[in-house]
């Protein structure tokens, strides 16, 4: 008798570990603890046994029943948490990712940066006029800069911004004094492409016009600008710089963070980028813009978005920037 | 420009305690771009002044000869010399057995059997000339024996500045402007020029401006007796280094001028000489210049005239028949200004910059014209101790250009630096620079020399730069700026565009291209679009503007598909239509052309979220009767939000997406991104869920020779009060299954209700001409 009732533990959980689904753990149930189950007769059995036999197998019998019992429902509970597919977990797709433009990432920081001294981003027409482009920023009629080499005449009497500086006067015009903004945009220049010269390209434009601005103002908002792009106080430099619409002009130069300053084509091997060039607003330029110059006065700067993309992602020929090859631009991702 | 330190030296009172090697990282940063510097003459050593004593034939050799020198020892050196101008009492260059060139140590050693110690040099072989035709020949005074850069100005710094950083400052460009900045920045004193005052006691030459807005100022003068017309070596050496060719003493002494003083001057052969009238060219004419070219002259050209006869465009290159000869000894030298403008508009449009075109367009001071004869004149004596000044210094100068006079508030110069200068070093700094300064009160009244007037210094500002660059950037403090805590946001156009940007770019995996604004003409022509629109003036190739975006971008499409069998790509730009700039959203999908279907309404899901998650407004689409003749009029549908078309969904045309890609399709979204930042975003207000649960009820309608759009209007037209929403859940072949969510906000709806609305919408289906499955 003990081992039979012995043999019955082990036949159901060796039936049990076959079991897959619900249904066939419930058939192995009810064949084993079931109405018509061996058990179910041995305990019916009971009735007609002796005393002596009562004695000796009924509390064995009814405690291997309730041992079935609860190898069903282990097994019946198991299986209820087990997930009803097999796969192969190991699996591990590539993810696809979209991805911005290395100048649009870099733009974005930039004008975060700069909201957060106060600046606001404006925008202005890439198709301007001359007065705008070049005639309100001080520039005379027989300035190099004019020329056709350089710039982008077109044949209803406008012209592609050379540089986003028309937007100065825009924006005095516009907004008044005091003013604080920035314009991140496209430029463009009649030039030959090779690995630093693209005829399209990105600036940003910025400018203060305030009370009693100083040329030390425009070296704090400089310093500020390039620590929070570059995440680290880059080298900078100022050096004088001539450009009609500031007075006094500079070049602000940073190290080349392509090659730490030793050298590169990027820098032409002077271990300097030139980044910033910018100044103090020339008194016409603020007259042109309806704002008197003996009360106000302010300065206004020019950053090269495009170069600095270059810089920040180390990209050693600009003309990728505007290949629209996704096999090159999709490594830059969204941030 | 090169610059020679050797040269600047010259012009500065004890230059010797100038660090010449290392003063140009602050010239940087005080005046103009240094680009480079290098050490010249430093390549070879031991090499001496030595004189030919004997010269014989080499035995075994046809052009070599075996020389005896005097090296200004007791014993004469044997050295083989195979140069043509060895002759006895040469004296010349030698290389010293034990001395070395380009670094490489000279040893005796037999040529063709017979023993050489040293070397005989040309000038190029010591790299102070590209004068390779002989040996150099050396001054017969000059002591045997000693080594030669104790006569010759060998050793040198030669830096290059960068031009463009130049071009605000006519008086940089010469040596002489160069060494006042440096004595300025290191604090030292220029010295002046030695020159050669001219009595006027002959007869003035025959000199006439016809225009005086052209040619402001004009100096001549006639020397004789000019028997010398060869350039001393260091001249020579000079020359060579900032990058000219030595040619003869007349002509090297007017480019010696024009790299000192930064003033172009001429030399003509005064036998050739009549009289000489500045006036313009006659259209149509033609001019051979001294390269033998013939050039188109112009109404706008400024010539000068020798009797009625052309002898040189002004200002940029004589002409063959005024050069001087051999035999020239009588010269007639001019020296003068034009118009800076005029000058580069000819130089441009006649295609020869030169170096005087190059200057004078930078607006030279009229008043050095007389100082640069007097001092050529200084310098052509030391050769020619006896040559004659055969006239007058002619000067025809109609309107003389006067100093400027600049009033300099203390007030302003403290606000612009926000630094307190003392008088004293204002004062010092302007003088340095040749300014003259009177301190008054409240302001310096400063008087500006001519040569810093012509263009660059004007207004009080100028005068702060100056000091400004000079007291040194780097003594500034960096100064935050004081902000004034109000919000104020102008607009918002950039904000928006990085939105969508990045919406694109994580939720759709899109990639964002940048492309040029104009159309590839190349490509247009290879898939036979015509295109008119805004043209780039002077521009054969890619010289329309475009004024659609996403087919600008077919270019992109076309180069991205050689690497990829689908495509997502976005760009925010520009298109151009007559005057007007307008910014567009431009989404390309390129795909195979079996999954069109599912590319097209793609399309429009995410013209769709666009406005709906950032803007909370719905759009829907209505067919354009407005296609571009290169998409697909049948698929061509309009974005309408609120009665606007804010944007468009198309397909190009297959015979054109043929000629990209073979069994491609490529779908473009375009969204009018000027309308999109003026749309107002939609508040939303919270709206009450009911209590009540809700049902869905799925239907499958059979649609029959109707496309979804009329299905839409049925079911438009099917009201009900239970209806929380509807949504088409998917397409099979022509039946549309739409789930309807019912509900109620009093109750739960009953079998009942469910009943009724059935029975109804099927009846309304059928009235509608429908079929519906059951």
């Amino acid at each position: 008798m003990e081992k039979e009732l012995e043999l019955l533990k082990e036949n159901l959980q060796m039936e049990l570990k076959n079991c897959t689904k619900e249904a066939d753990c419930l058939n192995v149930k009810s064949k084993y603890v079931g109405k018509k189950s061996r058990i179910m007769e041995l305990l019916a059995s009971l009735k007609d046994m002796s005393v002596e036999e009562k004695r000796q197998y009924g509390s064995l019998i009814n405690t291997t029943k309730k041992e079935l019992e609860n190898i069903v429902s282990e097994a019946l509970e198991n299986l209820e948490n087990k997930v009803e597919v097999n796969f192969d977990d190991t699996v591990d797709y590539e993810v696809e990712s979209g991805s911005l433009h290395p100048v649009t990432i870099i733009a974005k920081e930039v004008t975060d940066a700069l909201k957060k001294m106060g600046f606001t981003i404006v925008s202005g027409p890439e198709m301007d006029s001359e007065y705008y482009n070049f005639e309100a920023l001080n520039i005379p009629k027989d300035h190099p800069a004019r020329d056709m080499q350089d710039t982008y005449y077109l044949d209803n009497d406008k012209l592609l911004r050379t540089h986003t500086s028309g937007v100065q006067v825009r924006a005095m015009e516009k907004y008044g004094a005091p003013l604080r903004i920035c314009v991140p945009g496209r430029v463009f220049r009649n030039e030959d492409l090779d690995a630093s010269h693209e005829n399209t390209f990105f600036q940003l434009e910025g400018m203060v016009i305030d009370k009693n601005i100083s040329i030390e103002n425009l070296i704090g908002v400089m310093q500020e600008l390039l620590r929070e792009v570059f995440h680290k106080d880059v080298k900078v430099r100022l050096r004088p710089g001539f450009f009609p619409f500031t007075e006094p002009s500079y070049e602000l130069d940073c190290s080349c963070l392509i090659c730490d300053g030793k050298g590169c084509p990027t820098c032409k091997n002077s271990g300097w980028i030139e980044l910033v060039p910018g100044g103090m607003i020339h008194p016409n330029v603020l007259k042109a813009g309806g704002i008197d110059p003996n009360v106000y006065n302010g300065f206004a700067f020019g950053l090269g978005l495009t170069r600095l993309a270059m810089m920040k992602y180390k990209i050693n020929d600009i003309r990728v920037l505007n290949s629209g090859d996704v096999r090159y631009l999709e490594k830059f991702r969204i941030d | 420009m090169l610059i020679s330190c050797n040269k600047l030296k010259t012009h500065i009172k004890n230059s010797d305690k100038i660090d010449f090697l290392k003063i140009w990282d602050t010239f940087t940063i005080r005046c103009a771009e240094v680009e480079s510097v290098k050490v010249v003459g430093n390549t070879f050593d031991g090499v001496i002044v030595a004189e030919i004593k004997e010269c014989v034939e080499h035995p075994d050799s046809d052009h070599m000869h075996v020389l005896q020198m005097d090296v200004g020892k007791k014993d004469l050196v044997q050295v083989v010399c195979g140069a043509p101008n060895v002759r006895v009492g040469l004296k010349t260059a030698l290389v010293q057995v034990g001395g070395h060139i380009d670094n490489i140590e000279i040893t005796a050693r037999p040529l063709r059997g017979v023993t050489s110690n040293g070397m005989c040099c040309s000038g190029k072989e010591l790299a102070i000339s590209d004068d390779h035709s002989g040996i150099l020949e050396l001054p017969q005074e000059w002591e045997n024996g000693r080594d030669i850069k104790s006569y010759l100005p060998i050793e040198d710094i030669i830096v290059e500045i960068d031009n463009k950083s130049l071009t605000n400052r006519p008086d940089l460009w010469g040596h002489y402007g160069i060494a006042r900045e440096i004595a300025a920045i290191t604090n030292h004193e220029l010295l002046p020029l030695d020159i050669e005052e001219v009595k006027n006691d002959k007869q003035d030459l025959d000199i006439k401006i016809k225009n005086s807005d052209l040619c402001y100022r004009y100096c001549g003068l006639k020397l004789e007796n000019i028997l010398n017309n060869k350039t001393p070596l260091d001249m020579q050496i000079f020359l060579y280094y900032v990058g000219m060719r030595s040619i003869s003493l007349l002509v090297d002494l007017t480019n010696y001028l024009m790299l000192e003083l930064g003033q172009p001057m001429h030399a003509f052969d005064a036998r050739v000489v009549k009289s000489i009238e500045v006036d313009t060219a006659k259209d149509g004419d033609t001019y051979t210049t001294l390269d033998d070219t013939e050039r188109h002259l112009t109404k706008d050209m400024l010539m000068i005239k020798n009797g009625p006869k052309y002898f040189g465009i002004a200002g940029v290159m004589g002409g063959l028949d005024s050069e001087i000869l051999e035999d020239t000894t009588s010269v007639f030298l001019e020296s003068a200004t034009f118009n800076a403008g005029s000058i580069r508009k000819t130089a441009v449009a006649l295609g020869l910059r030169t170096e005087a075109s190059a200057r004078y367009e930078k607006s030279l001071d009229p008043n050095m014209t007389d100082l640069a004869l007097k001092r050529l004149l200084y310098l052509l004596r030391r050769e020619n101790p006896d040559l004659v000044i055969a006239s007058n210094l002619t000067d025809v100068y109609p309107h003389p250009f006067l100093e400027g006079h600049i009033t300099l508030h203390k007030d302003t110069l403290k606000t612009y630096m926000n630094k307190d200068l003392s008088d004293e070093e204002v004062k010092r700094i302007l003088e340095k620079l040749a300014f003259k300064v009177e301190v008054k009160k409240d302001v310096y009244e400063v008087t500006v020399p001519t040569f810093r007037h012509t263009k660059d210094v004007f207004i009080e500002q100028d005068l702060i730069e100056e000091i400004a660059r000079l007291y040194g950037f780097e003594n500034l403090e960096a100064k935050p700026l004081k902000l004034e805590l109000t919000v104020k946001e102008h607009e918002n156009v950039f904000t928006q565009e990085y939105e969508v940007k990045r919406l694109l770019a994580t939720k759709y995996d899109m990639h964002e291209v940048h492309s040029y604004v104009w159309y590839d003409t190349n490509l247009l022509k290879e898939l036979g679009i015509e295109k008119d629109g805004i043209k780039l003036l002077g521009k054969q190739e890619n010289n329309i503007l475009r004024d659609d975006l996403s087919l600008s971008l077919m270019n992109i499409v076309n180069l991205n598909l050689k690497n990829y069998n689908a495509l997502k790509i976005f760009e925010i730009g520009s298109i151009f239509k007559n005057k007007e700039t307008n910014r567009i959203l431009s989404i390309i999908i390129a795909d195979e052309e079996k999954n069109i279907e599912t590319m097209y309404n793609e399309a429009k899901k995410i013209a769709k979220y666009i406005f709906k998650t950032l803007k909370n407004k719905d759009v829907h689409f209505q067919e354009n009767h407005n296609t571009l003749s290169y998409y697909d009029e049948a698929l061509s549908k309009e974005i309408i939000l609120e009665d606007d078309v804010v944007g468009k969904i198309d397909v190009l045309k297959k015979k054109y997406t043929n000629k990209i890609a073979k069994k491609k399709a490529i779908v473009t979204i375009e969204i009018d991104f000027d309308k999109y930042v003026a749309l107002a975003k939609k508040n939303i207000l919270a709206q009450e869920i009911s209590k009540y649960p809700t049902v869905n009820l799925d239907y499958t309608v059979i649609v029959n020779n109707q496309k979804y759009a009329y299905l839409t209007k049925v079911l438009d037209d099917f009201k009900s009060n239970l209806i929380i929403n509807r949504k088409l859940m998917g397409i099979y072949e022509n039946k549309y299954t739409l789930r309807y969510t019912l509900g109620s906000n009093n109750k739960t709806l009953e079998q009942n209700d469910l009943q009724k609305f059935k029975e109804r919408f099927i009846e309304h289906i059928k009235n509608n001409n429908l079929d519906i499955m059951e």
